[in-house]
C-alpha cells in the first residue's frame, strides 16, 4: 500500500479513537434522555486542562523513568476521570434534571447555557491562549525501532498509547452496558422509563450513572488529548465536541458500537481532508457529512434505535 | 404595547398574498383611529407608552444634550450600541418567526445574516473591481465595483437569505427537533467557512472560468462597502445617529411584517404545527410547504440584518458570523419571551445593552475605583470578559424557573410549563411522542391521559389557556 495512504490511516484512526470515546459520551446521554448535551465537548475540555494540570503536579516530564511515568499516567487517567464524572453528574443535576418534563427545548438550551458557563470557567482558569504540554512519551517510530521495518510509515508510540488507552476503555463499556444489570436498567431506562420505573429501576440513579460514564470517558479523552496532541485550549470543546457528535450521529445516535465506528470514520474524514484536500476545507467536509448522513440516513450507519425519529 | 396600535384591523384569513399585503396597508392607514380607540380604551396606559416612544424616537438628542461627565454615571448607550440593538431585533424577530411561531429550532442562523451581509458587500462595494455599475448610489458614476441603492440592496439579501432558507430547509425540513438543530447549526458554521476560503478559487466549467478569482475576499472580507443612503443622506457608522433611525424604520417595518404574519392563516398554521404536528397534517395543514415558509420568512430578516450590518459598518470579514453569535439571538429570543415579538425586541435590547454598554461600563468603573484606592486588582477586573459566562448562567437559570422569558406569549408560557400533548409526561419525555400516538389500551387502569393531567395540579390545560388568551383563533379554519 502507498506509505501516504496508509500514514493517513494511521492517523485518522489515532484521532478517530478520541472523538469516539467522547461521541461515547454523547450518545450514551442522547440515548436515554434524547437530548444533545451540548455540555459534553466542554467537559472534554475541561478534562484536558484537568488532567495537564494532574500532570504538571506531579512532576511529569519528558525523560522520566518509563515505569514511574506509566504509574503517574494511570494514577492521572484515574483522578481526571473521577474528577470529570463528578462534574458531568453536577451538571444532569443542576440543570437537566430540573427540566425532565419541560419540553424538548428547555434542556437543549440549557445544555447550551451550561457549556458556555464551562468554556468560561475553562478561560478564567487557564487564561485565553493555548496551552502546551511536552512529550511526556516520546514520538519514537514503533515500526522502525521496534518491529525493524524498513518503511517510512511512521506509527509513533503516541499513537499506540492512544490505542491502549481507548480500546480496553470501549471495550469495558460495552461490556457494562451489554452484560451488567446496571447495563441492563440503562437500556432499559433508554427504551422506556416509564416502564422502567414501573419494574423497579431507579430511573434517576441509572441516568446519573449514564452521565457519570459519560464524564469519565470524556476525561480519559482529556488525558489522552494532552498527551497525544500535546495541546488544550478554553474553546478547544466546541469543535471537537461538535465533531464527536457528529461521529455518535454518523454511527447511529444512541447505538454504542456506531459511536465507536463512526468517530474511527469520522477520523479518516478529518485526516484525508487535511491530507488531500485542504485544512481550511476539513470543518466545512464534517458538517457536509453530517448533514447528508442526517438527511439521507437519520439512523446512521449502524442505529435503528432511533428510527421513528426521522 | 397594545395590538390595536399596532394591527388595528384584524386581518382576513380568506386570502392569500394581496390580503395579506392589504392587511399591511391597513395596519399602516389605520393607525389614527387607531390611536384614538386605545386612549378611550386605557388612557393611562396609552398616554404612557406614547411617552416612552416619544423618549426612544428623541434619545439622540436628549444623548447629546447631557453633559459628557453623566455618562460616568448613566452608563448610557452610545449610536453604535442602539444600532447593534436594532440589527439584533430585527434579527430576534425574524428567528422569533422560525423558533417562536413555528417551534423550529435554528441554531445556525448566523448563515442568513452573513448571506445579507455578503450581499450587501457584493452590490455596494468595490470588490467587483472589473466592472462599473452605479445606479442611484451616493458613489460618483463611473466608480469601479457595483453600486446599487439601499433599498435594492436589503429586497436583494432578504430575497437571497430566503432563498438559502428555502434550500436548506427543503431537503432538513422532515427531520424533527433537535437533529434540525443539528443541521442549521453545521449550515451555521459551512456558511462562513465558505466566505472565508473562496479567496483563490481555480475553476473550470464550460464556459466558466476562473483563475485564482477572489470571490469574497477571504480573511480580509469585503470594505469599504458604501454606507446606506435614502433620499441623499447617508447612514454609515460616522453619520452620528442617523442610522439609529434608519434602524427604527427597519425595525417598525420588521415588526409590522411579523406581526401580519403572526395573525395570518399561515400563522396560525405555523402555530398548530408548533403544538402538535401531527394533529396539524390531519387537519389538512400542508406541513412541509408550512415549515419551509417559516424558515425561508425567518431567514428572510436575517438577510435583511446582516445587509444593513455590513452597509452601517462599511466593512463585513467571515469572522464576524460565528457559532455564539446564532446562540446570542436565541438567548434574546428564550430570554425575552420566546413567541412573543414585543419581549424579543426587549431581549435583543436588553441583551446588547449589557453585552456593549453596562460591562464596559462596570469595567471602567472598576478602573475608577482601582485608581481612587489604589488597589490595582479593581482595575484589571474586566466584566466584558464575562459576557458568555453571565449569558451560560442565564439561560441554565431561566430554562429552570422561567422557561418562557421575562414578556412571553400567553401561550408559549402555557406550553413551557406543561409538557405539549403528544409528549411523553413520565420521568423523561422521550421515545413514545415522536411520530406514533399513544395508544390506548382500554384493559389498562387510568390510561395513558391521566398523569398528563395529574402532573400540573392547580394549572389548566393547555387548551384552554390557548382558548382564553386567543378567543380568535379558536374557530380557526383550516388552510389549503
Amino acid at each position: 500500500m502507498d506509505d501516504q495512504l496508509l500514514q493517513t490511516i494511521i492517523i485518522g484512526l489515532s484521532n478517530g479513537l478520541i472523538y469516539a470515546l467522547v461521541a461515547l459520551g454523547y450518545t450514551l446521554v442522547y440515548g436515554i434522555l434524547q437530548l444533545i448535551n451540548f455540555a459534553h465537548g466542554d467537559v472534554f475540555m475541561l478534562g484536558s486542562m484537568i488532567a495537564l494540570t494532574l500532570l504538571m503536579m506531579l512532576g511529569v516530564t519528558p525523560g522520566m523513568d518509563v515505569t514511574t511515568t506509566i504509574a503517574l499516567i494511570v494514577v492521572v487517567l484515574l483522578v481526571t476521570m473521577a474528577i470529570t464524572a463528578l462534574l458531568n453528574v453536577s451538571i444532569e443535576r443542576i440543570a437537566y434534571r430540573p427540566l425532565r418534563n419541560a419540553p424538548r427545548l428547555a434542556p437543549l438550551i440549557s445544555a447550551i447555557g451550561m457549556s458556555f458557563i464551562l468554556q468560561n470557567v475553562g478561560l478564567l482558569w487557564k487564561g485565553p491562549a493555548s496551552l502546551g504540554f511536552g512529550d511526556v512519551i516520546p514520538n519514537t517510530n514503533v515500526l522502525t525501532t521496534i518491529f525493524g521495518f524498513d518503511t517510512a510509515v511512521e506509527l509513533s508510540l503516541k499513537q499506540v498509547f492512544v490505542a491502549v488507552v481507548t480500546i480496553p476503555l470501549l471495550l469495558v463499556l460495552m461490556g457494562f452496558v451489554g452484560k451488567t444489570r446496571q447495563g441492563k436498567a440503562m437500556r432499559a431506562t433508554a427504551q422506556d422509563p416509564d416502564t422502567a420505573g414501573l419494574m423497579g429501576i431507579d430511573v434517576n440513579r441509572t441516568i446519573a450513572i449514564t452521565f457519570v460514564i459519560a464524564g469519565a470517558l470524556a476525561g480519559a479523552a482529556g488525558l489522552v488529548q494532552i498527551l497525544y496532541n500535546n495541546t488544550t485550549v478554553w474553546n478547544l470543546g466546541f469543535r471537537f465536541g461538535l465533531n464527536s457528535f457528529t461521529s455518535a450521529v454518523l454511527g447511529g445516535i444512541g447505538n454504542l458500537q456506531g459511536a465507536v465506528l463512526g468517530g474511527i470514520v469520522l477520523g479518516f474524514i478529518n485526516a484525508f481532508s487535511d491530507r488531500y484536500l485542504s485544512a481550511q476545507w476539513t470543518n466545512a467536509i464534517v458538517f457536509g457529512v453530517l448533514i447528508a448522513v442526517l438527511v439521507f440516513r437519520p439512523t446512521g450507519l449502524l442505529g435503528q434505535q432511533v428510527a421513528d425519529r426521522a | 404595547m397594545s395590538s390595536s396600535l399596532i394591527n388595528p384591523v384584524h386581518v382576513e384569513s380568506t386570502g392569500g398574498l394581496s390580503v395579506w399585503v392589504r392587511g399591511i396597508g391597513a395596519t399602516i392607514t389605520g393607525w389614527p383611529a387607531a390611536y384614538r380607540a386605545a386612549l378611550a380604551k386605557n388612557r393611562r396606559r396609552t398616554i404612557l407608552l406614547t411617552v416612552l416612544v416619544a423618549t426612544v424616537l428623541l434619545y439622540p438628542l436628549i444623548y447629546t444634550a447631557i453633559p459628557s461627565g453623566l455618562t460616568r454615571i448613566l452608563p448610557l448607550p452610545s449610536s453604535p450600541v442602539i444600532v447593534f440593538m436594532l440589527i439584533f431585533a430585527i434579527m430576534a424577530i425574524g428567528l422569533n418567526v422560525v423558533i417562536g411561531f413555528a417551534g423550529l429550532l435554528d441554531l445556525g442562523y448566523v448563515a442568513f445574516y452573513a448571506l445579507g451581509a455578503y450581499t450587501a458587500a457584493f452590490l455596494a462595494s468595490p470588490h467587483w473591481g472589473g466592472v462599473s455599475v452605479v445606479l442611484f448610489s451616493n458613489v460618483p458614476a463611473g466608480f469601479p465595483g457595483i453600486h446599487l441603492p439601499f433599498m435594492f440592496i436589503i429586497l436583494v439579501a432578504a430575497a437571497v437569505a430566503a432563498l438559502f432558507g428555502a434550500l436548506l430547509g427543503a431537503p432538513t425540513l422532515r427531520l424533527r427537533g433537535d437533529y434540525l438543530a443539528i443541521v442549521t447549526l453545521g449550515f451555521g458554521e459551512i456558511v462562513p467557512i465558505f466566505f472565508k476560503n473562496l479567496v483563490n478559487v481555480n475553476f473550470s466549467f464550460g464556459p466558466i472560468q476562473l483563475v485564482n478569482a477572489n470571490l469574497t475576499g477571504g480573511p480580509l472580507g469585503i470594505n469599504p462597502i458604501d454606507a446606506p443612503g435614502l433620499f441623499g443622506i447617508k447612514f454609515g457608522v460616522i453619520n452620528g445617529f442617523a442610522p439609529v433611525y434608519l434602524g427604527m424604520g427597519l425595525v417598525l417595518i420588521a415588526i409590522v411584517i411579523a406581526r401580519n404574519l403572526e395573525r395570518s392563516r399561515m400563522g396560525r398554521a405555523w402555530m398548530a404545527i408548533r403544538e402538535d404536528e401531527i394533529a396539524a397534517e390531519m387537519m389538512g395543514v400542508n406541513t412541509v410547504r408550512t415549515k419551509l415558509l417559516a424558515f425561508a420568512l425567518g431567514a428572510a430578516f436575517a438577510g435583511v440584518a446582516g445587509a444593513l450590518q455590513a452597509s452601517y459598518q462599511g466593512a463585513t470579514t467571515s469572522d464576524f458570523f460565528m457559532f455564539s453569535t446564532s446562540i446570542l439571538v436565541v438567548i434574546m429570543i428564550i430570554l425575552g419571551g420566546i413567541g412573543n415579538i414585543w419581549g424579543v425586541i426587549v431581549g435583543a435590547v436588553f441583551v446588547q445593552y449589557v453585552d456593549k454598554t453596562l460591562l464596559s461600563w462596570a469595567g471602567q468603573r472598576m478602573a475608577d475605583i482601582g485608581n481612587a484606592t489604589g488597589l490595582e486588582q479593581f482595575g484589571d477586573i474586566n466584566p466584558s470578559s464575562f459576557s458568555f459566562l453571565l449569558l451560560g448562567i442565564a439561560l441554565v437559570v431561566m430554562m429552570r424557573f422561567r422557561p418562557e422569558g421575562f414578556i412571553p406569549s400567553r401561550q408559549r408560557a402555557a406550553e413551557m410549563h406543561v409538557a405539549p400533548p403528544g409528549q411523553a409526561i413520565g420521568s423523561i419525555g422521550l421515545i413514545e411522542e415522536e411520530g406514533l400516538v399513544p395508544e390506548l389500551d382500554p384493559t389498562e387502569p387510568g390510561g395513558d391521559e391521566d398523569p398528563e393531567i395529574a402532573e400540573v395540579p392547580g394549572e389548566e390545560p393547555v387548551g384552554e389557556t390557548i382558548a382564553e388568551s386567543r378567543g380568535e383563533v379558536t374557530d380557526e379554519e383550516q388552510p389549503r
